[in-house]
């Protein structure tokens, strides 16, 4: 029983994540109806920049001042390269942000280099005892912080007047805008915002095991699951991200000794299994919106 | 229900990205004598009166797994056929160029495949074909067309093949002498290969295998997948069988996650690591002390700050650099290169033909010290001619490429007794 719990405390540490990740698509999607296939640059360059900046400032300055960083990257990126196809069809702009991932990736990874870089994250591989179950410092940072941006950032849709005003964008563009909301501010801090998310991420896979130039493909196990909490909820990427943690997880622990038939590392498709039964049970994800579609 | 389809195609398109490859242009005609060789002297001949000697190059340089090894390997053999040139050549009469002919296969065998077709007019062989499913993927072509290739990998599947000259004992025979040496120096009960998939990580396997068997020990074999974040299974499976030793074949960041994790759970048993498992800056991580106290990693060279002439001379060609087995590797792996075109020269057939005569003639090659003569061996049978001796090194924070020799070039008695009928991997 300890073991089933430590190995879903691994998958919620890994799926809080995933979620923050999950965030970062979600809110992008929500503003401007493009999916940003940015976002696993944008992961990685968050977690380079801690590696450089951690030992300089120290781990949580470090995380800090990379998080802010990468979202004026990100809002740099929508500025140039977004903005301009603001009316053009949203395939485009997915394309584009197709293209964004390449470039800043090739100059991400020139800052890696040949080397895994470390993080400089105070928790390494060390562990700490909850009652009986033994766990892994970094999946309980992992959680921890996921919960705290989740909670800011719930409290920021809700309770601050941009918050509202991206509410009402994502609601209704045009009718936003009649009400004097300003879609482009909205459209830039939904990118800032999904940036720092991101690199508060890239910087929780980098602990512990540190980061290489192919460590991006992590941040892809962000698209099972915005597909299972439906791609217009936050709420539901918040729990999709940890679904896919604690299945992978569980997956990683026991499909070995109770399904080997499946063949070794199972694990791997686990997420997109998932997604699947998902998209067949309910094909707007498990908070998605019905799109009401008059034929 | 538009969005989704918006998300399918556009995640299909990531993925056909990364496989994509962006090229300038390709090279004007030459003044050909045969392929890939030209009366004309090379691009930056060092003698103008010589021809030029065309080999290609096909290695992971920027977004594979393997890059931080692939780009040293790829220096240092521009490096080790300047040196060639300087000192006149092959026969005298050539110069060998090997800048000309660079790609980039992103260890990905369909991109290795395109870009060798792009090349492979232009040149007489291959100076480097990096990874062995890359390789494996245009196998067939080079054999049909006589490309001697220098492989960058150590499969056992190379015995097998005449125009892949490869150098150093493969992954096979490297498992089974980290299973003899770990019966001498930390006697096992069980053994455990923790691997990747394919004639890499199954190939140490298998030859882990052979050896747990002929000591009589326990065996079991885990397949992980690579990503230092995707090796959950790999360490759940080591904390709960508790093997005495386990066998790594992962690149190095999964070693650190798979030693590091598992020793944080109190796993107390050995790791024996492949040379690909091994990366200096490792010893920065916060597996560091985990690495010191149970890692070892078998390798099938002598490592950056070796006392032979080879190696000397190799450090003396890289001059300034951050010392990595990558450039060591790619040093040794030109030898044998060199020793055939200077046969086919010689002999006066220079043609693919006549440098494949050449390999199937060798003997042995002059390694400079860096490896045993005989390793060099093309031209016996691939039971009698595969070499079989390899070394132990221990993590060592002193040691320029973070680690030092624990025994050297030795075979163990499984690799000793084994017979070579076929692939190690095949037979996992």
């Amino acid at each position: 029983m300890t073991g089933t719990l430590e190995t879903i405390i691994r998958g919620l540490g890994n799926g809080s994540v995933y979620a923050l990740l999950a965030l970062g698509f979600v809110i992008i999607y929500k503003a401007t109806r493009v999916i940003s296939f940015a976002q696993p640059a944008l992961m990685l360059a968050g977690a380079v920049a801690v590696s450089y900046l951690a030992p300089v400032t120290g781990f949580y300055l470090g995380a800090l001042l990379a998080a802010l960083l990468i979202a004026a990257v990100a809002l740099g990126i929508e500025r140039v390269a977004i903005r301009p196809m603001v009316g053009r069809p949203v395939f485009v702009v997915a394309i584009i942000t197709l293209g964004i991932d390449v470039v800043v990736r090739v100059v991400v990874n020139s800052l890696i280099g040949r080397d895994v870089r470390q993080v400089g994250d105070p928790w390494g591989f060390d562990l700490v005892a909850l009652g009986p179950l033994v766990v892994q410092q970094r999946w309980l940072a992992m959680m921890a912080a996921a919960a705290a941006l989740v909670t800011l950032l719930f409290a920021f849709f809700r309770h601050s007047k941009y918050g509202l005003a991206m509410r009402a964008a994502a609601y209704d563009q045009e009718t936003a805008l009649a009400q004097g909301v300003s879609v482009s501010a909205v459209f830039a801090v939904s990118w800032a915002l999904a940036g720092f998310l991101a690199a508060v991420a890239g910087m929780f896979v980098g602990t512990g095991q540190g980061i290489e130039q192919t460590t991006w493909i992590v941040a892809l196990k962000a698209l099972p699951a915005i597909i299972v909490g439906g791609l217009d909820s936050l709420g539901g990427a918040v729990a999709g991200g940890l679904v896919i943690g604690v299945v992978e997880s569980l997956f990683q622990s026991y499909q070995g000794a109770y399904l080997p038939w499946l063949g070794q590392n199972f694990a791997i498709v686990s997420p997109y299994v998932v997604m699947l039964v998902v998209l067949l049970v309910r094909p707007y994800g498990l908070f998605g919106t019905r799109e009401v579609e008059r034929v | 229900m538009k969005s989704r389809y918006v998300v399918a195609i556009t995640a299909a398109v990531a993925l056909l990205s990364a496989c994509g490859v962006f090229r300038g242009d390709d090279e004007g005609g030459q003044n050909a004598r045969t392929t890939g060789v030209t009366s004309e002297p090379c691009p930056s001949a060092v003698d103008g009166n010589k021809g030029c000697i065309y080999l290609g190059t096909i290695s992971d340089l920027t977004a594979g797994p393997f890059a931080a090894l692939a780009v040293p390997i790829t220096d240092a053999q521009k490096a080790f056929w300047a040196r060639v040139n300087k000192a006149g050549g092959i026969g005298g009469k050539y110069e060998v160029d090997v800048t000309r002919y660079v790609r980039d296969n992103k260890y990905n065998p369909e991109v290795h495949r395109q870009v060798y077709n792009e090349i492979k007019e232009q040149v007489l062989g291959l100076a480097q074909t990096l990874g062995s499913p890359t390789t494996a993927a245009i196998l067939g072509d080079l054999k049909a067309n006589s490309v001697v290739s220098a492989p960058a990998s150590w499969t056992s599947a190379w015995e097998f093949e005449d125009v892949v000259i490869e150098t150093g004992a493969s992954y096979c025979v490297e498992a089974m002498n980290a299973v003899d040496y770990a019966m001498e120096a930390h006697r096992p009960k069980s053994v455990m290969a923790v691997h990747l998939a394919g004639d890499y990580g199954a190939d140490a396997a298998a030859g882990a295998k052979v050896a747990a068997e002929a000591h009589g020990l326990e065996f079991t074999s885990v397949e992980t997948p690579p990503g230092a974040t995707e090796q959950g299974r790999a360490i759940t499976e080591i904390t709960r069988a508790e093997p005495d030793l386990v066998i790594l074949t992962t690149g190095p960041a999964d070693a650190a996650t798979i030693v590091g994790q598992s020793a944080a759970a109190g796993f107390k048993g050995r790791f024996i690591g492949t040379a690909p498992t091994w990366n200096p800056a490792l010893l920065k991580s916060p597996a560091a002390e985990a690495l010191k106290a149970l890692y070892e990693q078998s390798s099938p060279g002598k490592s950056w700050d070796a006392d032979t002439p080879g190696h000397q001379a190799m450090r003396a060609s890289l001059p300034g650099v951050t010392p990595n087995d990558g450039y060591t590797s790619g040093w040794a792996w030109a030898y044998p290169m060199k020793a055939a075109l200077e046969k086919m020269v010689a002999d006066g057939d220079v043609s693919r033909a006549g440098l494949l005569a050449a390999v199937k003639s060798l003997k042995t090659v002059d390694y400079e010290g860096m490896l045993p003569p005989e390793a060099g061996n093309y031209a016996d049978d691939p039971d009698t001619a595969a070499f079989r001796q390899t070394l132990i090194n221990k993590p060592d924070d002193s040691a320029p490429t973070g680690v030092t020799e624990v025994r050297d070039f030795f075979t163990g008695p499984t690799a000793k007794s084994y017979t070579f009928d076929g692939p190690c991997f095949a037979k996992l």
